[in-house]
């Protein structure tokens, strides 16, 4: 039995004083994949914010378990949101790189374009990134996902946008990244798939 | 150095997009030329005002491009990316400075003898000038930063920021200015000089804390 990597007990987000859902537990194992599912400003992205350190709970606890704080199990996580983080005037290698560097990962050139060959962007390595389709931009960001390698993933609608085979290409990433040990969390509103293959499938409700 | 990699990244964005790097000038000289024309022409007019009107037109030229240090990189997610990276937000906020400085402060610094020149300020100043902005600069990139990190998620916060800041560099403007007004009087602009420096310092050790909890506070 492997230790938990997160815990959040009767959590609650709120906005504008009111809570947004009802309170969720989740504890996540290493080999885990939670999937958030819930209507249209049910609060999904709040709650992935939230465990993303880029929001807070207003109830409840979160727990990191197998680091001492907050600080240390984000150098093992890596959050994407609706704001792909993507520099428009920076070239796909650029910011590629740019990702691993400020990260503290060292990278070589021909590992920064076979990540781009896996999520399908073979010769734009220089085209600017604001040149890109809105899926090819979701590509873009999801490549970050390869090239840093971490054990956590926090994905905000990773699927919104992309065509079929991308759809497919993500489900076996993510599959595999869960065999390989890591753990994800993410929000899929209407993906069946995903939902079906979920370890913990989460849905918000009204408060 | 993650510091310098978000530096560089910094400077090579805003060289991509080098409307940000001029506009301040173009707004500058825009300015400048109509002074003679609302005083009424006479070198000896504009000699009396040149010192204010430089420093008061490289000030407001970088107020109104403090709003996107953070911004830029708040709406499209980049923000996220340094700030959860783990490495330490008050020096992130250093690296965002100094790349603002560079891509701001120096363009200002460079072009200030252009506009003191249109302006009739008297020789011997020009030295003081550029040394005044070379130490005022930075406090105006630093204090930008604070400002910038506060009202990041804020639609058309350009005007809170101006309204914020503004009172904080009213002193580097006292100093700054009279450096130079000093100077062109013939007496010595060392203590405002040294007055400036200390705002500098000041700034450089609380400014990187400050605009890092604004940041904090901003995201949750």
């Amino acid at each position: 039995m492997q230790s938990t990597i997160l815990h959040i007990s009767r959590a609650q987000c709120q906005k504008g004083g009111e809570p947004l859902f009802a309170p969720i537990d989740l504890t996540l194992k290493p080999g885990q994949m939670a999937v958030v599912a819930g209507n249209n400003g049910s609060g999904k992205t709040t709650l992935l914010e939230a465990v993303a350190c880029l929001g807070v709970f207003s109830y409840g606890g979160i727990n990191f378990a197998p680091y001492d704080n907050q600080e240390k199990w984000l150098l093992h996580s890596h959050y994407i949101g609706h704001s792909l983080g993507n520099k428009a005037n920076l070239s796909c290698l650029e910011n590629l790189k740019f990702a691993a560097a400020i990260n503290g990962i060292k990278v070589r050139e021909r590992q920064l374009s076979e990540t781009l060959d896996s999520v399908g962007l073979r010769g734009y390595e220089y085209q600017f990134a604001s040149d890109l389709s809105a899926g090819q931009k979701k590509r873009l960001a999801l490549g970050r996902l390869l090239l840093l390698n971490k054990q956590f993933w926090l994905l905000d609608e990773p699927f919104v946008n992309l065509d079929t085979t991308g759809c497919d290409w993500l489900f076996t990433c993510i599959s595999d990244h869960i065999n390989n040990g890591g753990a994800a969390l993410l929000t899929a509103h209407d993906n069946k798939r995903i939902h079906e293959k979920a370890d913990h499938l989460i849905q918000l409700e009204r408060p | 150095m993650r510091f310098w990699i978000l530096l560089q990244r910094d400077v090579l964005v805003a060289w991509r997009k080098k409307s940000n790097i001029y506009q301040p000038l173009v707004f500058q000289l825009l300015i400048v030329t109509m002074f003679p024309l609302g005083l009424g022409a006479g070198a000896q007019t504009l000699q009396k005002i040149a010192p204010a009107v430089v420093w008061i037109l490289a000030l407001i030229s970088t107020l109104i491009t403090l709003e996107n240090i953070f911004k830029d990189d708040y709406e499209d997610g980049s923000l996220a990316l340094y700030v959860l990276s783990g490495m330490s937000l008050p020096l992130a906020v250093l690296g965002k400075a100094a790349a603002h400085w560079l891509t701001t402060g120096l363009p200002v610094i460079l072009f200030a003898p252009v506009i003191a020149v249109l302006l009739h300020l008297p020789s011997t100043a020009y030295g003081v000038l550029m040394l005044s902005l070379l130490i005022a600069t930075p406090i105006f990139s630093l204090l930008g930063t604070v400002g910038s990190a506060l009202i990041m998620n804020i639609k058309n916060g350009g005007m809170l920021l101006s309204v914020l800041i503004m009172p904080l560099l009213a002193p580097v403007l006292i100093f700054g200015a009279g450096a130079v007004l000093e100077t062109t009087l013939g007496n010595n602009p060392s203590g405002h000089l040294s007055l400036l420096a200390g705002c500098f310092v000041l700034s450089l050790s609380l400014a990187p804390l400050a605009a890092a909890a604004a940041i904090k506070v901003n995201l949750e």
